[in-house]
């Protein structure tokens, strides 16, 4: 679907509704103008037969004999006038009013030079409209005595009437359109100028800076995109800051181990010092691969749902990687699973699988005592696979069982080098996988039971 | 020096402890807030390394209660926390010093030489007492300008009681800063310590007062 700018939709819907609105305006205004024109002219034509009956009536009876009709001429100029200004003959709008007056036969007495030689319209009273000439009449008759009379006007009146009062209505709303475009672009604009200085901020931006962006304005609608892009960046930074850190004290660890061996006193001493020194070496490696497997359980994954994990493979692979630790330690690992034979998949990815694996494999080996035995089990369900790795180790007090999936947390006073990372990796890799874990005991008031259940692959038909 | 030690990491730890009891100092080592909040009240230390990430109690809060306590005891605190803003926040709580990891065991050593210096009110590391001069830095002894060789504890001890001239300090005061809490000690140790010293100096340097410990009074 195309995406337009959203100051070209709002100023496009503007326009749309605003032509809308106007022509509207305009035909009513129209409409209304038109229908009073046309009640005041049909109240004048009515006046005009009125007082002309009235003028023939004084007269008495209209000449008899009379041959000719009287024609009643209108000033030369006012014929052949073409502008709408009034004169102090008269009006050039006259050659449109006209009238005539019958007999009661209808033979003609007497017209304007404006009116034809044939009647107007038939001898019946009252409006009515009629075409001549090729244009539109509105005709009003009335009987007086013996006489017939026909008042008429021309509808290019009316419609010039009508026309202007429309005109009048409409104009100013066609002037105040571009001073409102105008004035709707900048408020647009305005409105929109936090989101373009956040796109500026970002594309300002030096790579690997993660200062959190500060808009001068941020109205409501734009809050929750700077929000989460800063919770975004603060994530990233506390990661960063947290593992500088951490690294921290086993790098002091390495250093004053050294120190002490380049100006001990004897051969003994230098043994020493160097030995804890390797020691704090390969933790401060331990803690950077974890990171590096944080990192890595962190990024971005492929769609899941299209990739199938065998989960007897993952943890076949995971087993092989802890089997030094396994044999240094001298502990066992018993392996159950059900079904027996048959493979079980989910929707996954593997390398992240075996990850988490082992990290729960990891948990059991260092925090287990050396010797004991450690319980894996893998379950297939209706819904479900398990995958639950119990170990002998002291357990985790339930109070933590929410903390220790933190980045860095060790439970204060345990003994081992853990990076405080391993649960954290568990827990991201098993909510990318709509897996949940759970903390619990392996035996009544004993060990550590760690339970990952993801849901199963459901068989297509 | 006797010094107090609360860190929970048993490597860097441990390679303190070397560090310290090499240079001669007695360290009693802790590894949880709470335990060395304890320590600091109940014994009486020269210096203290105070880790700042602890079980149990936040390295802060056990500086804090310390102080509020009416400890005095010269506090180095040490700490993965490197902001300016995360220094500030020790030195408030009642630091003396703030040394950041990694660190140089030299620097270490030099800023607790500071800090007693400090709480002696001297510009110098070197007490003079007489015609006696020790300097800690160097761990050396001069008396009349000669050089004197003395072993670590009678070292320790000389500085020790010069350090509190004219304060009597009782026998467990000093026999703990020889030994600390572990170490195993005759019951005669000390004396045989403080016999050596007034042979190898002069007899008066050292004075006993009887029934309670030694005390160096302070020069005619």
């Amino acid at each position: 679907m195309r995406t337009y700018s959203i100051q070209a939709q709002l100023l496009a819907g503007t326009v749309a509704l605003l032509l809308a609105v106007l022509g509207a305006a305009a035909w009513l205004g129209f409409d209304a103008g038109q229908d009073e024109a046309e009640e005041l002219f049909d109240a004048r034509l009515a006046t005009s037969a009125r007082v002309l009956a009235a003028l023939l009536g004084m007269d008495g009876k209209v000449r008899e004999g009379l041959t000719d009709p009287v024609i009643v001429a209108l000033p030369a100029p006012l014929e052949t006038a073409v502008h709408d200004a009034a004169t102090p003959l008269g009006h050039h709008y006259e050659t449109r009013i006209a009238f005539q007056v019958r007999d009661a036969r209808g033979g003609l007495l007497m017209r304007s030079s404006s009116a034809p030689q044939a009647p107007y319209a038939p001898l019946e009273v009252g409006f009515s409209n009629q075409r001549f000439d090729g244009r539109s009449w509105r005709v009003f008759t009335l009987r007086s005595g013996e006489l017939w009379i026909h008042a008429a006007d021309s509808d290019a009146v009316r419609n010039e009437l009508s026309g202007k009062i429309a005109r009048a209505t409409v104009a100013p709303l066609m002037v105040g359109i571009p001073l409102l475009l105008l004035l709707l672009g900048l408020l647009t604009r305005y409105g929109l100028a936090p989101l373009a200085e956040l796109a500026r901020q970002i594309a300002r931006r030096e790579p690997g800076t993660l200062a959190p962006i500060e808009l001068a304005r941020t109205p409501p609608e734009v809050a929750p995109l700077v929000e989460s892009l800063n919770g975004l960046l603060e994530r990233e930074r506390r990661f960063t800051a947290d593992a500088a850190h951490e690294l921290r004290t086993p790098l002091a660890a390495i250093k004053i181990h050294a120190q002490n061996a380049a100006r001990a006193s004897g051969e003994a001493q230098r043994d020493a010092s160097l030995g804890r020194m390797l020691a704090a070496v390969e933790r401060s490696s331990r803690l950077a691969a974890q990171m590096l497997a944080f990192r890595r359980a962190t990024a971005p994954h492929g769609h899941l749902a299209a990739q199938r994990a065998s989960m007897r493979q993952v943890l076949e692979d995971a087993l092989e990687e802890v089997s030094p630790a396994l044999k240094e330690r001298a502990q066992k690992i018993a392996v159950t699973t059900a079904p027996a034979e048959d493979d079980i998949f989910i929707h996954g990815e593997h390398e992240k699988l075996v990850s988490l694996a082992r990290n729960l494999l990891d948990n059991a080996i260092r925090y287990a005592p050396a010797g004991s035995a450690i319980e894996v089990s893998l379950h297939l369900q209706p819904r479900t696979v398990v995958l639950s790795v119990a170990d002998d180790g002291p357990g985790i007090p339930p109070e933590l069982r929410n903390r220790v999936f933190e980045g860095y947390y060790r439970i204060p006073g345990t003994a081992g080098e853990g990076s405080g990372l391993g649960l954290a990796i568990v827990r991201e890799i098993a909510g990318q996988h709509g897996a949940h874990v759970d903390i619990g005991e392996a035996r009544p008031g004993r060990g550590t039971r760690i339970t990952v259940t993801f849901p199963a692959i459901v068989p297509s038909r | 020096m006797r010094i107090l030690l609360v860190e929970d990491d048993e490597l860097l730890g441990s390679g303190i402890v070397d560090t310290l009891s090499r240079a001669g100092h007695v360290v009693e080592w802790l590894k949880g807030g709470p335990l060395g909040l304890a320590a600091l009240q109940g014994s009486e230390f020269e210096a203290v390394i105070l880790d700042l990430g602890l079980p149990g109690m936040d390295g802060l809060d056990v500086l804090r209660r310390a102080r509020a306590a009416g400890n005095k005891t010269p506090v180095l605190v040490l700490s993965a926390r490197d902001a300016p803003g995360q220094r500030v926040a020790g030195l408030d709580a009642g630091a003396d010093d703030y040394l950041v990891k990694p660190f140089d065991v030299d620097e270490l050593i030099a800023r607790l030489r500071a800090l007693q210096r400090r709480l002696r009110g001297s510009a110098s590391n070197v007490l003079e007492h007489g015609a006696l001069r020790l300097d800690p830095a160097a761990g050396s002894v001069l008396h009349e300008g000669r050089p004197v060789v003395l072993q670590r504890r009678e070292f320790t001890l000389l500085h020790r009681l010069l350090s509190s001239a004219g304060q009597v300090l009782t026998r467990a005061q000093l026999e703990e800063s020889l030994y600390g809490w572990d170490g195993n000690v005759e019951s005669n140790a000390l004396d045989v310590h403080v016999h050596n010293l007034r042979k190898k100096l002069y007899p008066g340097v050292i004075r006993t007062v009887r029934g309670v410990g030694y005390v160096a009074d302070p020069p005619p």
